[in-house]
């Protein structure tokens, strides 16, 4: 695999606070790698230093296998939108674009037209960028990563402040930019079901660490469905279910809570199991496993023990 | 560089702020020139009515053309600066952001004023009376003014870039075009060797071009020229200096 970006011991400090430790991390080629964690875990500080916005305290950026100045060649093969999109507010959208077009040495007018109607924003073209909703900003923002046909994006929030139709509309289309044009792509947002649905990979930050780093594949196999119980006597569960199912994948948890991995087709069989034999059940449940319940478990459930 | 420079440009000729600063300038310049030529037809012993007094305007207004300067330059970079991260994620290095900035602005001040200077003489040639040598006393009083002016300037882009704040930057243009001649001198009075280096402040230079100008003895005077350029180079070092090495946020 080639590793579109690559990070070796990454670290940002802001005056004495720590806010990356030392990081090693990378984003293959053809991937959609989601970053997650709470407000102030280090994602944008993350993005910003990768666009070359911050500089690292200390480690090294590769983008393209290129480091140090030859970076500025290889970040021009990337198309950044960190936190809210910043433009020009008296120019319209075509005028914001030019403006970038220009910049960014990008031959084709008719490639302004291509972005905007990319993220359907052709019939808003001639508003002044003041006037755009937030969601029209973000779309304005996207299509700027576009302009110079990037071969990765990097997009913090990219669905921050769309609707619904408009958060299926980004998703369609990234999705779309990564398997025609094999576009990599690197992605945060607080929307953890709408990444669920995009990433192949979901990489989990908290305090500036990677906490975990997972393949779609990995969490689908952890997202796989379990029974959960509430019950007046757990022991007495336990050794009801062991001795019934001796292959029975079970944990206790507080609140006389206990979870079962496996035997969830005979759920039926298993609740009856238990009243037959006296054990009161509050509470029966088949449950999956999805993203936010994982990053609930990973970085939230962790604070709060 | 050359596509960050036409993409600048492209932006400063469609702010509105810059024609709207232009043509406030000017319109300044056009409505003093019409006050003193019709305050003089009015009454004809009103003294102020002549090209000297008026082209005096512009040379005792050293520090408000600085501050004009300072106008100009918020004008067309400030607010815009939070764009230049767009820039810097494409890989435009800061260093051709701080100085393609200076030049497209710097060029535009320049038009500006060569523009404000030619609407002046015209003025002052067609509504006042003539006098022997004033024009060209006031060419040569505006060139030793160009290099503080310019300073000034300089002085405004790299504070701008830096993002320090503008009261910071007003207090700063004030104390160095006004006051520091006279700080200097108290400074240095009782310092054997040091005690004329005040002739070489800013606020004591734009005093004496505009004394010399008013009693008709201006000449071209190098030490404008070594102090501008002092101020300039230390403000730009500075400047280009701690902006590459600066996060852009």
């Amino acid at each position: 695999m080639n590793a579109v970006i690559k990070t070796y011991k990454l670290t940002k400090k802001f005056k004495q606070e720590e806010i990356i430790q030392p990081l090693d991390f990378s984003v293959e080629k053809g991937e959609i790698c989601a970053l997650i964690g709470k407000n102030g875990a280090g994602k944008s500080t993350i993005f910003k230093m990768l666009a070359g916005q911050l500089e690292p305290t200390s480690g090294e950026i590769h983008l393209f296998g290129k480091s140090g100045k030859d970076m500025t060649q290889a970040q021009k093969r990337m198309g950044f939108m960190i936190e809210t999109p910043v433009f020009f507010p008296d120019f319209t959208a075509i005028q914001n674009l030019e403006y970038f077009r220009i910049q960014r040495g990008v031959a084709e007018k008719k490639r302004i037209d291509e972005v905007l109607k990319t993220v359907g924003l052709a019939n808003q073209k001639k508003k002044k960028f003041k006037d755009y909703s937030m969601g029209m900003k973000q779309r304005l923002g996207i299509a700027l990563s576009l302009l110079s046909s990037p071969d990765c994006l990097v997009l913090d929030e990219p669905i921050n402040g769309l609707d619904a139709e408009g958060i299926i509309e980004i998703r369609r289309l990234l999705m779309k930019l990564n398997h025609e044009k094999q576009i990599t792509i690197l992605v945060s947002s607080h929307i953890l079901t709408e990444l669920q649905l995009l990433a192949t990979r979901f990489v989990f930050i908290k305090n500036g660490v990677i906490v975990e780093d997972v393949s779609r594949k990995l969490l689908e196999e952890k997202s796989k469905k379990y029974i959960q119980l509430q019950v007046d006597d757990t022991s007495k569960t336990a050794q009801l279910l062991e001795r019934r199912y001796g292959d029975i994948q079970y944990k206790s948890l507080p609140d006389q809570i206990i979870t079962i991995q496996n035997h969830i087709e005979e759920a039926g069989e298993i609740n009856r199991l238990l009243i037959d034999n006296g054990v009161f059940v509050r509470e029966f449940r088949v449950e999956s496993l999805n993203l936010e319940d994982y990053f609930f478990d990973l970085v939230e459930g962790a604070d709060e023990k | 560089m050359m596509n960050y420079l036409k993409s600048e440009n492209y932006r400063l000729l469609r702010k509105k702020s810059f024609y709207f600063t232009t043509a406030i300038c000017f319109i300044l310049i056009t409505a003093a020139a019409f006050i003193l030529y019709y305050s003089g037809k009015a009454d004809s012993n009103f003294p102020y009515a002549t090209r000297s007094f008026f082209y005096s305007n512009v040379i005792g207004m050293g520090t408000q053309i600085i501050i004009v300067a300072y106008l100009y330059n918020a004008t067309l970079t400030g607010k815009d600066l939070s764009l230049t991260k767009q820039a810097v994620s494409f890989g435009i290095s800061r260093s051709t952001i701080f100085w393609s900035k200076l030049i497209l602005t710097f060029s535009y001040f320049l038009l500006v004023c060569i523009a404000g200077l030619l609407l002046m003489i015209g003025l002052g040639e067609s509504l006042f009376t003539h006098q022997q040598g004033v024009t060209s006393k006031f060419l040569i009083a505006s060139f030793n003014m160009v290099p503080m002016v310019l300073s000034g300037f300089l002085l405004t882009h790299s504070f701008k870039m830096l993002k320090v704040p503008d009261i910071y930057n007003v207090i700063l243009l004030i104390f160095i075009y006004f006051f520091s001649g006279d700080l200097l001198r108290l400074l240095f009075r009782q310092i054997s060797g040091l005690d004329e280096f005040y002739k070489f402040a800013p606020s004591t230079q734009l005093t004496d071009n505009l004394m010399s100008f008013m009693d008709q003895s201006v000449q071209v005077d190098y030490r404008y020229w070594i102090t501008g350029a002092v101020i300039g180079v230390i403000v730009l070092f500075i400047g280009a200096a701690k902006f590459t090495k600066q996060d852009i946020d």
